[in-house]
């Protein structure tokens, strides 16, 4: 059984429009997992019901063994931290210290202890010469990057990003996914949801969202490469492969350019 | 007739009791008709700062803002006989997530609720209304809808149409396609293109999203630390060595122009501005 099992979840806002629809998708642990689709298209309800912000309508959420209601929510969240899109509407603490300790104050973990976790996770992300400083001190990125080292120190399994780079400058938004890489290479579970493409390329897998339905679920490589698919999911190719179906198409360039194209794509 | 700023410093206190230099020394002129600027730079350069000047909303702490026959400077504010109000119809400016701001029973009422403070008849706004919400893409059955049953994209266009009813000569607006799909985000930039080029009005779009700066934008502004860095064409900003020093990116089409050049000394005439020409171009190189 994988760590995180969605079965034929369906969730409505109201009775007219539903904005999940029989949803089914797993995640294994230390897999990373990209959720992806156009505006609209079911994949923030899927987070929020995710971590329990919502409830479903009908369908199951399993995470490590445990089915989620209201009984197991604490559970869960003790389970799967949440990195939102807004740096500014996550940021709860006086100081990154205080943000950061938020969290564990919650879980009622020992003074000592806590000091202890503040310290090895905002060195972890790089804030810790930032410990005293206040949020309008800092840069959106410094922000995502105190709300990670809050859910790490919470030593959740998961890490849930939701659109948590999208309000990002570029440098904040590279740096930002540097550090998801090197979470996921220490065997951090992560999951991000996006409609952007160079968010997802580095992901092993990828969940494509259309109309609040799953499209597909394949490896990253296979659904990137894949021009009608995503077309069909209202989603552009990233340029490089663009400009690769477009070549191949016509019978032009050669393999060594191709695949030149296919590496760009993934250092985008 | 435009906007001019000189010397301008805006300088705020943070909690901490210290004082923040937002705005250092600028000096800058935006003209009322047919710019397209993007105001870009890292997070906390100034570049809010700079747009909430634009139709003083702040005002300087040291250095001068004139527009409309306006000298905007520390004193204006106290002084009572200086009115504000006519230069923020002048000057729209469209904040970030403006869609939060949307809050009337429909869209018609949320649309003229602008030009109805300015003094403008029901039937004028009315009419406004049904313009502007054909600018930015939409039929007038919207007007008619709750602004709380649309979806993202189009409440954005719901709050952009109510500042362009209140015929604003110049439009800002900060980082409006964050949070869109590439479909919407793409639609938007058009409307914006569209208000530019066929109203002749100046448009100043605040984002960090290159493309969009290299595609659309004449002019672009860089900030950093409070300073203007950089005034004059994209293309030259871009082809520059050292823009990552102000925390910006290349645009993916030169990237990738750039990268074939190196790698296999593929060289396309001129710079392609968009997908489309790259492509076109690549095409005629290998064929």
């Amino acid at each position: 059984m994988a760590y995180i099992e969605i079965e034929n979840l369906s969730f409505a806002y109201d009775n007219k429009t539903t904005a999940l629809q029989d949803v089914s998708l797993s995640v294994e642990q230390g897999e990373w997992v990209s959720i992806l689709g156009h505006n609209g298209s079911g994949k923030s309800t899927l987070s929020k019901l995710l971590v329990g912000l919502l409830r479903p309508k009908s369908g199951s959420i399993r995470v490590d063994g445990f089915e989620l209601s209201e009984d197991t929510l604490a559970d869960i969240r003790r389970r799967i931290g949440i990195v939102f899109q807004n740096p500014d509407n996550q940021f709860v603490g006086v100081t990154v210290r205080d943000d950061i300790a938020f969290g564990l104050e919650n879980l009622c973990i020992p003074r000592e202890e806590m000091i202890e976790r503040i310290e090895e996770y905002s060195k972890k992300v790089d804030m810790f010469d930032y410990l005293n400083k206040e949020p309008q001190q800092l840069s959106g990125g410094q922000k995502q990057r105190v709300a990670i080292a809050g859910v790490l120190a919470m030593r959740t399994d998961v890490i849930l990003f939701d659109e948590a780079t999208s309000m990002l400058d570029p440098e904040g938004r590279s740096r930002l996914l540097q550090d998801m890489k090197r979470l996921n290479e220490e065997g951090g579970t992560i999951i991000t949801i996006t409609h952007d493409m160079r968010d997802a390329v580095h992901s092993d897998r990828i969940v494509l969202l259309k109309n609040g339905g799953v499209l597909a679920d394949d490896s990253a490589r296979n659904i990137l490469g894949d021009k009608e698919l995503l077309e069909q999911a209202s989603l552009e190719l990233l340029l490089p492969l663009e400009l690769m179906h477009t070549l191949q198409a016509e019978g032009l360039g050669d393999d060594t350019l191709r695949e030149y194209l296919w590496q760009l794509s993934l250092n985008g | 007739m435009a906007i001019e700023f000189e010397r301008v410093n805006y300088e705020y206190q943070a909690f901490d009791g210290k004082a923040y230099l937002a705005l250092a020394d600028v000096n800058l002129s935006i003209n009322l008709e047919g710019e397209f600027i993007a105001l870009v730079g890292e997070t906390g350069s100034g570049k809010s700062t700079l747009a909430q000047h634009m139709n003083a909303l702040l005002t300087p702490t040291q250095g001068r803002v004139r527009m409309f026959g306006l000298t905007i400077s520390r004193d204006t504010t106290r002084d009572k006989h200086v009115k504000l109000n006519p230069i923020r119809q002048k000057v729209g400016l469209v904040f970030q997530f403006p869609e939060y701001q949307l809050f009337e029973e429909t869209v018609l009422k949320d649309i003229t609720f602008g030009p109805r403070n300015y003094g403008v008849s029901e039937e004028e706004a009315t009419a406004r209304a049904k313009k502007a919400i054909h600018t930015v893409g939409l039929d007038s059955s919207y007007l008619e809808r709750s602004p709380f049953s649309l979806s993202g994209g189009e409440k954005k266009r719901v709050s952009i149409a109510g500042i362009l009813a209140m015929e604003p000569s110049v439009l800002v607006l900060d980082e409006p396609t964050s949070g869109l799909d590439p479909l919407g985000r793409k639609a938007l930039l058009e409307v914006f293109k569209n208000i530019h080029e066929q109203e002749g009005k100046s448009v100043m779009l605040i984002t960090h999203d290159m493309d969009a700066v290299y595609e659309y934008a004449k002019r672009v502004l860089v900030m950093r630390e409070g300073n203007v860095v950089y005034d004059g064409a994209p293309s030259q900003l871009f082809t520059r060595r050292n823009i990552r020093v102000w925390n910006l990116d290349v645009p993916d089409v030169l990237k990738v122009t750039f990268a074939l050049k190196d790698r296999f000394n593929l060289e396309v005439p001129g710079l392609p501005r968009n997908r489309r020409e790259l492509l076109e171009a690549m095409r005629e190189v290998l064929a």
